[in-house]
């Protein structure tokens, strides 16, 4: 992994923060290549200006929420590739499943652990 | 007479046969014995290799005897030393683990402490504390309080969920309910369970040194937490303080604030007179 970007999407300034220090600590990750966004419409603007090996989002979100933003990705930018892992206080088997099937790749349950965080986003970043 | 001769003669041709038979049998037996004596001399030459190999493969075998018992030694002494590197190696990786979670949790406390002091405005005071809540912590249901020091009662600051339901007119007198008792104690409170019937599981007030400017109950955690864990409660404990600190400094900027302008006003009315 080398000069990897991320996109950190969340309303709460407070766990951007958290999870941006947290994805810092990676190899090849540095607070530099982590973009964030407050909403999905934010996100969306962002991921058409630029390129991101990934993106962690919540769903709660003002304007556009995270399950819109991944349709959106996955439907209307056509980015199959992009590993997009969501990250939720919404926790229940089917919260997850509908994540999963609008074509999330990993689901999290708010609060997180930051090592399988880490873990999580290591394995889906790209070599 | 010739008949005897001729007798005489073949006598004497047999005796030479006989003699020269004689001599070869003497020259094979000669012969014989020679390779006797080689043999012989050969068997005790072999004998004394034999013994000598004997004597050899002995003291090879007690060689090797004991540099099997020597390897025997080392691998039980490797063995050990592996099993013990291995306990070690465990013994590292749930420090590790452990230091990671430490980690985490400091990480967890400097944000949370980072944000309540990064702005004077009250609002957002309140919104990093719901966030705190909400994300670090994993609260679904939940009410923050602060003191009105006016009427002594806890006003509804912040909320997610049906609290206000809960509360009613949005406001607890000292003493009444759990949240009142706990601002009239100060002391903090914490149930066993999540909250799931309803009941509230974790009731905290926010003080500077003895005095309680506000609470905060939760009264449900998210469905998939399965209680308060240990970074929960430090989490809390420093909400306890840090958010009181930070919750009466921006009040107090936005009184002087608010003061300031009002005089300002004064100031600039007086001018125009």
């Amino acid at each position: 992994m080398s000069g990897k970007t991320l996109l950190v999407v969340d309303d709460s300034a407070t766990f951007r923060q958290l999870l941006c220090m947290s994805l810092a600590r990676l190899d090849g990750v540095s607070q530099g290549n982590i973009t964030e966004a407050v909403d999905g419409q934010d996100a969306l603007d962002k991921l058409k200006e630029g390129n991101f090996d990934l993106v962690l989002t919540d769903i709660r979100m003002p304007n556009m929420d995270g399950l819109e933003l991944v349709r959106k990705v996955r439907n209307d930018l056509k980015r199959q590739d992009l590993p997009i892992i969501i990250i939720s206080t919404k926790g229940s088997e089917d919260d997850i499943q509908l994540g999963m099937s609008l074509g999330a790749n990993g689901y999290l349950s708010k609060p997180i652990s930051m090592m399988k965080l880490r873990e999580l986003v290591a394995e889906m970043l790209p070599s | 007479m010739a008949e005897k001769s001729e007798e005489i003669l073949t006598i004497f041709s047999k005796s030479e046969e006989l003699l020269e038979m004689f001599r070869k049998g003497k020259a094979f037996t000669e012969e014989l014995m020679y390779e006797n004596e080689r043999l012989r001399y050969r068997i005790v030459q072999l004998e004394r290799e034999k013994m000598d190999l004997s004597g050899t493969l002995m003291r090879e075998m007690e060689r090797l005897r004991m540099e099997n018992t020597q390897l025997a030694q080392k691998i039980e002494f490797f063995d050990a030393r592996f099993q013990e590197i291995e306990a070690e190696n465990k013994d590292f990786a749930l420090r590790y683990v452990e230091v990671e979670e430490q980690n985490e949790s400091l990480a967890n406390l400097y944000v949370a402490s980072y944000r309540l002091h990064s702005t004077l405005d009250p609002a957002e005071v309140v919104q990093c504390i719901d966030e705190i809540l909400m994300n670090m912590i994993g609260s679904e249901e939940f009410g923050l309080f602060v003191v009105d020091e006016e009427s002594n009662e806890l006003l509804l600051a912040g909320f997610e969920g049906e609290v206000e339901q809960r509360i009613g007119r949005g406001r607890v007198s000292f003493g009444e309910g759990l949240e009142g008792m706990v601002a009239q104690s100060g002391e903090a409170f914490f149930a066993e369970g999540a909250g799931d019937q309803g009941e509230v599981c974790a009731c905290i007030p926010l003080k500077i040194k003895e005095r309680v400017v506000g609470v905060v109950a939760i009264y449900r955690l998210l469905s998939h937490k399965g209680g308060l864990s240990p970074l929960d409660h430090r989490l809390l404990e420093l909400l306890a303080g840090h958010a009181a600190t930070a919750l009466v400094s921006s009040k107090l900027y936005a009184e002087k604030a608010r003061k300031l302008k009002t005089i300002e006003g004064f100031m600039s009315l007086l001018r125009a007179r």
